[in-house]
């Protein structure tokens, strides 16, 4: 499970991040979008520190066949 | 007495120069004069000392590195006769460049080639993305380079695949076996990068680095390229190919994945700022609400008012206020009222209301007799 978790796509949550981000600092006066997206950001943010706190680097050699 | 045609007798030297010449053992050595390419695929040149010159003959796809007059060759092959001309020549499988200044110079001429083709062109060069997940390593694993670049990845970042080639990186073999490393990872790929790199070396030891077939490999990659050879100083020309150029393997670590720790700050930072600004949207919110809640009151005071005055209006229209302003209503027997003169008759009995209260009375007369 934990394994699954870390199954993240780092690069394109990050960007979603950076861009919730800005939407915020776009200054939406939308609330309950506000709300949603705040969670969708905590989301994110878990999951990409998830990552870089568990996530094993893996080294294979390939052989030449 | 032995006699041999002139076919046998050329066919007799070439076989004792193969039997007694092996190129594994002897090389010949000299400086290069009379350089040419003829026809697009055969090499002569002389190779001489100060006192003995030899004709050399070479399949210019054997030559694999760029060759001038006054160049110092060490030459692997054998020496034969030409049969259908008699001449004598050696003829070369392979060259290297000996001393310092012979491998400067075919490589400033090699530069200067590729350069004019466009293999350098800064215009080209990609950019690596900011957080590879996958990439393909090009190098020795048993190098201190291998070592170093993983340790620094390791160091700084999480969750990469890294896919080993492991290459010969120095000697005659090494650039095939760049070459057929960068050729299978395009085969393998997608990859984020492609990493080349080695320690550093002599201009001699990195030479597979300023190999023509590995920099054209190089060029040709469908992924970008980040190569790292030798030291700070040393600049390869698969380096100048590559899209990004690494100082050391160790910088080439650096360049291709960030530190986490910088990454986890720019994540609570971002998170905190969108924590911050739905706070801010609260707030505002709530002014906007407590605005909404005043003009209300504002409202509905004006509306009070309204309703106030339509009190009044619609208490003008009491017949008590009516009788209280001195009127009177006159109501006939059955307490009709009766609002004409014409429903007047002489004799006929009526009731006056007053404001405080009712009187019976007879009518006397008509209009305009009447008192």
């Amino acid at each position: 499970m934990a394994k699954k978790k870390l199954d993240i796509d780092f690069a394109k949550s990050f960007k979603e991040l950076e861009d919730i981000a800005s939407w915020f600092e776009e200054g939406e006066p939308d609330l309950d979008e506000g709300m949603k997206r705040y969670e969708r950001a905590s989301e994110l943010a878990k999951g990409l520190k998830a990552k870089l706190d568990e996530a094993e680097n893996r080294i294979k050699e390939i052989k030449n066949s | 007495m032995q006699v041999l045609t002139v076919t046998q007798f050329v066919t007799y030297v070439n076989d004792t120069f193969k039997a007694i010449w092996d190129p594994t053992l002897v090389a010949l050595e000299g400086e290069v004069s009379e350089f040419r390419v003829s026809q697009g695929q055969w090499v002569n040149f002389n190779v001489k000392d100060a006192d003995a010159l030899v004709s050399v003959f070479m399949v210019l796809g054997k030559l694999n590195l760029p060759l001038a007059d006054g160049m110092r060759v060490r030459l692997y092959g054998f020496p034969r006769i030409y049969p259908k001309y008699g001449k004598f020549s050696f003829s070369a499988d392979r060259v290297e460049l000996v001393g310092e200044g012979a491998l400067q110079k075919a490589l400033a001429m090699l530069r200067a080639k590729l350069e004019a083709e466009g293999l350098f062109d800064p215009s080209r060069k990609r950019t690596l993305v900011r957080f590879p997940q996958r990439i393909a390593l090009v190098a020795s694993r048993e190098s201190a380079a291998y070592g170093d670049f993983i340790r620094i990845v390791e160091e700084r970042w999480r969750g990469i695949e890294i896919d080993l080639y492991h290459a010969v990186v120095q000697g005659e073999k090494a650039p095939d076996s760049v070459v057929g490393c960068i050729e299978r990872a395009q085969k393998n790929g997608p990859y984020d990068a492609i990493v080349i790199t080695r320690g550093g070396g002599s201009l001699e030891e990195l030479m597979a680095f300023n190999d023509e077939r590995v920099v054209r490999a190089v060029y040709a990659s469908k992924f970008p390229v980040l190569a790292a050879i030798g030291h700070e100083r040393d600049i390869t020309l698969v380096e100048e190919a590559a899209d990004v150029r690494g100082s050391t393997p160790t910088d080439a670590a650096r360049r291709l994945v960030p530190d986490r720790r910088d990454v986890l700050y720019e994540i609570a930072t971002l998170e905190q700022g969108i924590g911050e600004s739905l706070l801010q949207k609260i707030e505002a919110g709530r002014e906007i609400i407590e605005r909404a809640t005043d003009g209300a009151e504002r409202w509905l005071e004006t509306f009070r008012q309204r309703v106030a005055s339509l009190l009044r209006l619609v208490s003008s229209f009491n017949p008590d206020a009516i009788l209280k302003r001195g009127f009177a209503i006159v109501r006939d027997s059955q307490g009709n009222i009766l609002s004409t003169i014409a429903k007047l008759k002489p004799g006929m009995q009526v009731a006056i209301n007053l404001r405080d209260g009712e009187a019976g009375a007879m009518i006397e007369g008509n209009q305009g007799r009447l008192i």
